[in-house]
């Protein structure tokens, strides 16, 4: 009897407590993968608070022997990195409020007519992805220097702007798809035309899927580093530019690189870790159908 | 539909239509007909001149295999990596959650800063990866291991960046893939009495078929355009042994100014791409549908 009990309670584990225990293993091995993802960014990140000497130390460690801004007052002594910040920042906005705006009015065009037209513009998009980016960049250097508008912020935010429209369109087709047609109809009988119904209908309830659309044209924008390198040198340089001039074959400046690179992505690791739910929405919805 | 309405149709996607034009459509017509053209004024007719060179230089061969080579190894890895944790996390063990919000937030980090990162931990003479190899005794040196500069590593250095960087875009479309099959499915086998190995290959993976192989080519087409991480980490070095096609076209046409032949490489890729992506989604898109 007493056997037995014990048995029951420290030799067979019950079902529940196999599934806590399973459960558990599975909990350490993911913190494994997790401690390994994270390490290169937070290494990136607590190296631009050590001292320079220690950055580039044959003997590097993970934390900072003592926190200083050292790397961050050389950064911004090397490099006009607020200046870059604006560019950066102006031409992704700009490029993002023309795209989502154009790119949301075509969707909708395509979603309530269709026309012979309209569906080979729709795989004309679609096959844009398939472009490699660099293969558009080779005319368009020639083009954008012809007529003169190499190293400026106008040329990087059209250039921009038409590159995110595709994906602006693939997206929101989706959303204006899934919005009942009776929705515009009965805005139409109330006396709205076809572009009002858009404008005071559809477009405030499309708000969420126009802020996941948003985010992906910004990160598209500011993320970009092809087109910077290609289009501009000194007035319209954006900051991955500027950041990789700390790393050319003569010149290795790794303290302030790591301050640089922390201050630009930082915002966009604590942005998109608040905004995760619609990041998750927009990279799940062309894969799988809710 | 009305006459008036096909005309508003119009209206819509001009303005977008008119972007497109401008910014694709026009230059890849000026693309296909300056790889027929010399590089310099006064850009005569040269013909195919600039495919026969292409097709028959070394480096170009080279950087083809080096990008077929990236494309396979990173997107196989990614993929393998991906599932790992997107079963890891679908068994919703107490805190996956949160797991899943810290795996997920180097998801937008850009191409470049990965490539920095990666760049600054595979150093030769500080980089941290061969610091720990030879503290845990596995290299006899801190600078055995030279990732960067050796040819045998470059690539695969590369690689490793870019696999740090996009699991966590495989790991969440498949989580989202799977969170999607039916719990009816496998209450039903479990009744029958399979295992959990046997139910991952007989319901997980044939339902997750679609969304694999849609989160495969956005990946593949992807890694094949891949430029900011091997452009900041190694430039296509050392001795071409990590040059991908984009690398070489980008050099063709900043640094040599070879307009028309840099055109012709770029049409060549474009053409090897897109049959490889019909290929592909032919062949396996049409078994998917059939055994859906």
């Amino acid at each position: 009897m007493i056997a037995n009990t014990i048995k029951q309670k420290y030799m067979a584990p019950t079902l529940r407590q196999k599934i806590k225990l399973s459960h558990f293993f599975y909990l350490l091995l993911t913190c494994g993968f997790l401690s390994l993802f994270l390490f290169p960014y937070l290494y990136l990140m607590l190296s631009s608070f050590k001292p320079p000497r220690e950055v580039i130390s044959s003997t590097p460690a993970f934390l900072p022997s003592q926190f200083t801004l050292d790397n961050y007052l050389a950064m911004f002594n090397q490099l006009s990195i607020g200046k870059y910040f604006g560019n950066s920042l102006v031409t992704a906005a700009f490029a993002t409020l023309l795209s989502v705006l154009l790119g949301a009015l075509a969707a909708y065009g395509l979603t309530r007519f269709s026309s012979k037209l309209g569906n080979l513009f729709l795989i004309f998009t679609l096959g844009v992805r398939l472009i490699p980016l660099i293969s558009v960049a080779i005319p368009l250097y020639r083009i954008i220097g012809e007529v003169g508008l190499m190293d400026t912020k106008l040329a990087l935010t059209l250039i921009y702007t038409s590159i995110n429209i595709p994906f602006v369109i693939w997206m929101m087709l989706g959303f204006f798809d899934s919005l009942p047609k009776e929705l515009d109809e009965s805005a139409r009988v109330d006396g709205c035309g076809m572009l009002g119904a858009f404008i005071r209908i559809i477009l405030p309830i499309s708000l969420p899927g126009l802020a996941t659309t948003a985010i992906f044209s910004f990160m598209l924008s500011w993320n970009d580093f092809l087109f910077g390198l290609l289009f501009t040198s000194t007035s319209a340089k954006t900051v991955p530019v500027g950041i990789s001039e700390f790393l050319t074959a003569y010149n290795m400046d790794l303290g302030p690189m790591t301050a640089a690179a922390t201050l630009f992505s930082l915002p966009v690791m604590l942005f998109s870790f608040f905004m995760q739910n619609y990041i998750v929405r927009g990279m799940t919805m062309g894969a799988v159908k809710e | 539909m009305t006459k008036k309405d096909r005309r508003l149709s119009i209206v819509f996607f001009l303005p977008a239509a008119v972007f497109m034009i401008l910014f694709f459509v026009y230059p890849m017509f000026l693309l296909f007909k300056n790889s027929f053209l010399e590089d310099d004024q006064p850009y005569g007719f040269v013909g195919f001149e600039h495919y026969s060179n292409a097709l028959t230089s070394q480096t170009f061969y080279r950087s083809l295999l080096n990008t077929f080579e990236f494309v396979i190894g990173a997107v196989t890895v990614e993929l393998l990596l991906g599932m790992v944790l997107a079963l890891l996390l679908s068994t919703g063990f107490k805190g996956s959650n949160y797991i899943r919000t810290l795996l997920l937030s180097p998801l937008m980090i850009s191409p470049l800063v990965a490539g920095l990162i990666w760049k600054f931990m595979l150093n030769d003479q500080f980089g941290i990866l061969n610091s720990f190899l030879y503290k845990l005794g596995l290299i006899s040196s801190p600078q055995s291991i030279l990732w960067l500069s050796d040819s045998k590593y470059a690539l695969l250095s590369c690689m490793i960046a870019d696999i740090w960087l996009t699991t966590p875009f495989m790991m969440l479309v498949l989580l989202a893939g799977i969170q999607g099959i039916p719990e009816s499915l496998y209450e039903a086998a479990r009744i029958d009495g399979t295992n959990k190995v046997q139910s991952f290959w007989h319901i997980t993976l044939p339902s997750l078929k679609p969304v694999i192989l849609v989160a495969v080519a956005i990946r593949m087409i992807d890694a094949a355009r891949s430029f900011d991480i091997i452009w900041v980490m190694t430039q296509g070095g050392p001795n071409n042994a990590s040059s991908l096609v984009s690398t070489d076209i980008y050099k063709a046409i900043a640094r040599y100014n070879q307009e028309g032949y840099s055109s012709a490489m770029a049409i060549i890729f474009m053409i090897i791409l897109l049959g490889l992506c019909s290929f592909f989604m032919k062949h396996f898109w049409s078994s998917a549908k059939k055994a859906a």
